[in-house]
């Protein structure tokens, strides 16, 4: 069998017990890999005493590569991370690209399960066969960038490769609630705040080193998938326009369809938006492009301000999320003050999508009158002002003030506001909603509503297959040409959950550098590589059983049926513009998908369903006798 | 069956619009800022139109097949249609090769922003040009709450 490296690391943080299993090849073939095992493990580990808190030492943390990364391809750099979530207190998980993922399998290691809570600051340290939990005192309290340079450094001596460093910053120290794990100091895991779950196990960092290399069942047919690709590729214009700007580039696109929020989801048009677009930004800041291991679509761009108020070094450059969170969001037309926004919130390990949506509510909050510069300290939280902006990024990343509020996420701060600051809220679950309007594309809204771990445009594809970004001939859900407005959009969320699963969360494809991919190509990729023999029926069904696991651990963790709406402010209608007058029909579509899925009225799955899929063990805790 | 029987009539109507478009100082300034040649090749019925941005003034050529253009747009003279009215969805059409671009394409997406307006002067056009008929969105209903 090729693809995966072998073995599962088991680190328990309070006993300092470390041990590697073998990695069972028929639970690898059952489940594939990333959170198909993620998942699994996750229920196993928690099943006997599942009440617990996020940041509590019960709470169990896992990290799974898919049988694909570390291969030289496109579109295949990525690996999972999952958890209970800090910020919405249901499951949480989140999907992270970069070099850690390859490396941790040269070394040995498809996955790590870290359990416990550690008494003093800690890291792994690995390196091939040497798994050591080490003192990271030296290091805690330093942000992202030091830390993942001090490691490398102090650690080369010791490792005969150059290593790779996952680890929170002093956000995720501070416990603030959508705290992220960030490698190579741009690669995020970031959303639902993992990187709190880390702070709470007083878990700083990872460092993986590894000399192995990993085995690829069918060779011969690999290069010849790989030639017939790089035609794919070469032909795809997403992949020409994300290689050239970015997922920026949507700042162009999404404008023209009303895609892009606006104040706060209230707008969909806006005078300014060329000036934090692709085009401004490779005018003003952009330093060059980045990639993930093995990649050539290289989608990652380097930014650097070299002079004014918000100078910053060359890093990583904001994406298309965080340029609407930080910029559209918030009516922000610097494209420098959003870079800085976007550096801060990789130095001190932070969401962009949850920190810059809740500094527009913040601000929404603030005009309106239900917060002051008293209760800003002195920050005058305004449409447009991208110094105000910035600075409150600083102040949530260090708990600091009005900012701790904030660090609690938009819907605990709503609360602490109180008045009618919910009417302002954007979240799903707790989870702010990413920058991709459903009043445009009204399955988003189901996709939103129903996705486990709250708004979500990557909890499956359907904003891929709505938006027209993936084609998917094997799959006629995936491939209609869809009517406008609400209709067939709950069975396009099911088909798009159970391929999704498969594709980027088991395999673990990219999103993104594996859009031009069909079904077949995909398939090809995952048997050529691992020597099974997986059929696109097969993949869909392990696909639909880890999106009921999933489902059904955030059942387990209280979500219910009143958890699956959209807020007021994405039901509210658009006067003008590209959506106007366009609403999903939430009723229609949750009817439809709860009738599709099997749902009782609580929003939980019945009980035949989950055993005719093996989930017995789920089934016993959300069906108790 | 194609909206429109002729390319000749397709010209009178697509070329005129480009010609209005061309003279809209709020659009034809940031698309001569470009300064890029777009050839556009329709299909059912055959046209091929270039707007030539390289200069003073946005010009537009139709049935210009020699000048070389930096970008080639491919589609039927439908989705042109469709596409002007705001109602094709872009990336679907370029990922299902309804539409196929040669060339630099994110240059070309940078000008999406600039021809925003375009879209509300189409159907305006349409109405005022004598060709009220080729106004599809009298008829069509955006989805209402």
């Amino acid at each position: 069998m090729g693809g995966y490296a072998g073995q599962i690391l088991y680190i328990d943080l309070s006993s300092g017990n470390i041990e590697k299993k073998p990695l069972d090849m028929q639970f690898a073939r059952k489940h594939i890999g990333g959170l198909g095992f993620g998942t699994q493990i996750y229920l196993d580990l928690i099943k006997n005493d599942p009440v617990f808190d996020a940041l509590s030492e019960t709470n169990p943390f896992v990290l799974m590569t898919g049988p694909l990364t570390g291969m030289k391809m496109n579109g295949v750099a990525r690996w999972t991370v999952c958890s209970k979530s800090p910020l919405t207190g249901f499951w949480g998980d989140s999907n992270i690209g970069g070099f850690f993922g390859a490396h941790l399998k040269f070394a040995g290691y498809d996955g790590i399960v870290i359990t416990g809570k550690a008494k003093t600051p800690s890291y792994l340290f690995i390196n091939d066969d040497t798994v050591e939990i080490r003192s990271a005192v030296k290091y805690w309290g330093k942000d992202v960038y030091t830390v993942t340079d001090e490691l490398k450094k102090d650690l080369k001596p010791e490792s005969k490769k150059s290593g790779q460093v996952l680890t929170i910053g002093p956000a995720g120290e501070k416990l603030v609630k959508f705290a992220s794990l960030i490698n190579n100091k741009g690669h995020a895991a970031g959303r639902t705040g993992m990187g709190a779950v880390w702070g709470s196990k007083m878990l700083k960092a990872v460092y993986v080193s590894g000399t192995g290399k990993l085995v690829v069942a069918q060779p011969d047919k690999i290069m010849e998938l790989k030639a017939e690709l790089d035609e794919v590729y070469e032909e795809s214009i997403g992949i020409s326009a994300i290689h050239a700007t970015g997922t920026a580039t949507h700042m162009d696109v999404g404008i023209i369809s009303g895609d892009i929020p606006i104040k706060n989801w209230q707008q969909t048009e806006w005078d300014d938006i060329d000036d934090i677009g692709p085009g401004a930004i490779e005018e003003k800041i952009f330093a060059g492009h980045k990639t993930c291991y093995g990649c050539s679509v290289a989608c990652k761009k380097s930014a650097e301000v070299k002079d004014g108020p918000f100078k910053m070094e060359k890093g990583p450059s904001p994406e298309y999320e965080t340029i609407g969170t930080f910029g559209t969001m918030c009516l922000n037309s610097d494209i420098e003050s959003i870079a800085k926004a976007n550096e801060i919130c990789n130095r001190y390990g932070m969401d962009t999508i949850t920190c810059g949506s809740t500094i527009a509510f913040a601000i929404e909050c603030f005009e309106n009158g239900l917060i002051t510069e008293k209760d800003t300290d002195g920050i005058s939280l305004t449409w447009g002002n991208s110094e105000a902006i910035v600075k409150m990024t600083e102040k949530i990343a260090k708990q600091e003030g009005f900012g701790a509020i904030l660090a609690m996420g938009s819907l605990k701060a709503a609360e602490h506001i109180g008045g009618n600051a919910s009417d302002f809220l954007t979240t799903v679950k707790g989870l702010e909603a990413p920058m991709h309007d459903p009043r445009g594309a009204h399955g988003y809204g189901l996709a939103y509503a129903i996705s486990p771990r709250g708004a979500c445009h990557e909890a499956s594809l359907t904003f891929e297959a709505e938006g027209g970004m993936i084609y998917i001939p094997e799959i006629p859900e995936l491939s209609a040409d869809l009517p406008e407005g609400s209709d067939e959009r709950a069975q396009l969320n099911v088909v798009a959950q159970d391929y999704g699963m498969f594709f980027s969360n088991c395999a673990v494809f990219c999103n993104l550098g594996g859009m031009p991919l069909n079904a077949t190509q995909a398939l090809k990729m995952v048997n050529y590589v691992t020597g099974f023999d997986y059929t696109l029926n097969e993949v869909m069904e392990i696909g639909r059983r880890v999106w009921y696991l999933k489902r059904g651990l955030t059942n387990l963790f209280g979500a219910r049926a009143e958890d699956d709406r959209l807020p007021k402010r994405l039901m509210t209608v658009m006067k003008d513009g590209p959506t106007e007058g366009s609403l999903p029909d939430m009723d229609k579509m949750l009817s439809e998908f709860y009738e599709l899925r099997g749902f009782n009225k609580n929003g939980i799955p019945a009980k035949n369903i989950l055993e005719s899929i093996d989930l017995h063990d789920l089934s016993a805790l959300l069906h108790p006798a | 069956m194609a909206m429109f029987k002729t390319a000749e009539e397709f010209e009178k109507v697509i070329g005129g619009f480009f010609n209005l478009v061309a003279d809209t100082p709020l659009i034809a300034d940031k698309l001569l800022k470009s300064k890029m040649v777009i050839r556009f090749k329709y299909s059912d019925p055959d046209l091929a139109i270039v707007i030539d941005c390289s200069g003073d003034k946005a010009e537009v050529r139709p049935q210009d097949t020699e000048t070389k253009a930096l970008v080639e747009m491919s589609m039927s003279s439908d989705i042109a249609h469709r596409f002007w009215f705001g109602m094709v969805n872009l990336t679907k059409a370029l990922t299902r090769k309804e539409m196929i671009a040669k060339g630099p394409i994110p240059k070309v997406l940078k000008l999406l922003p600039a021809i925003k307006p375009a879209y509300a002067m189409y159907p305006k056009y349409l109405d005022e040009n004598g060709f009220e008929q080729y106004n599809i969105t009298k008829a069509y209903k955006p989805p209402t709450a």
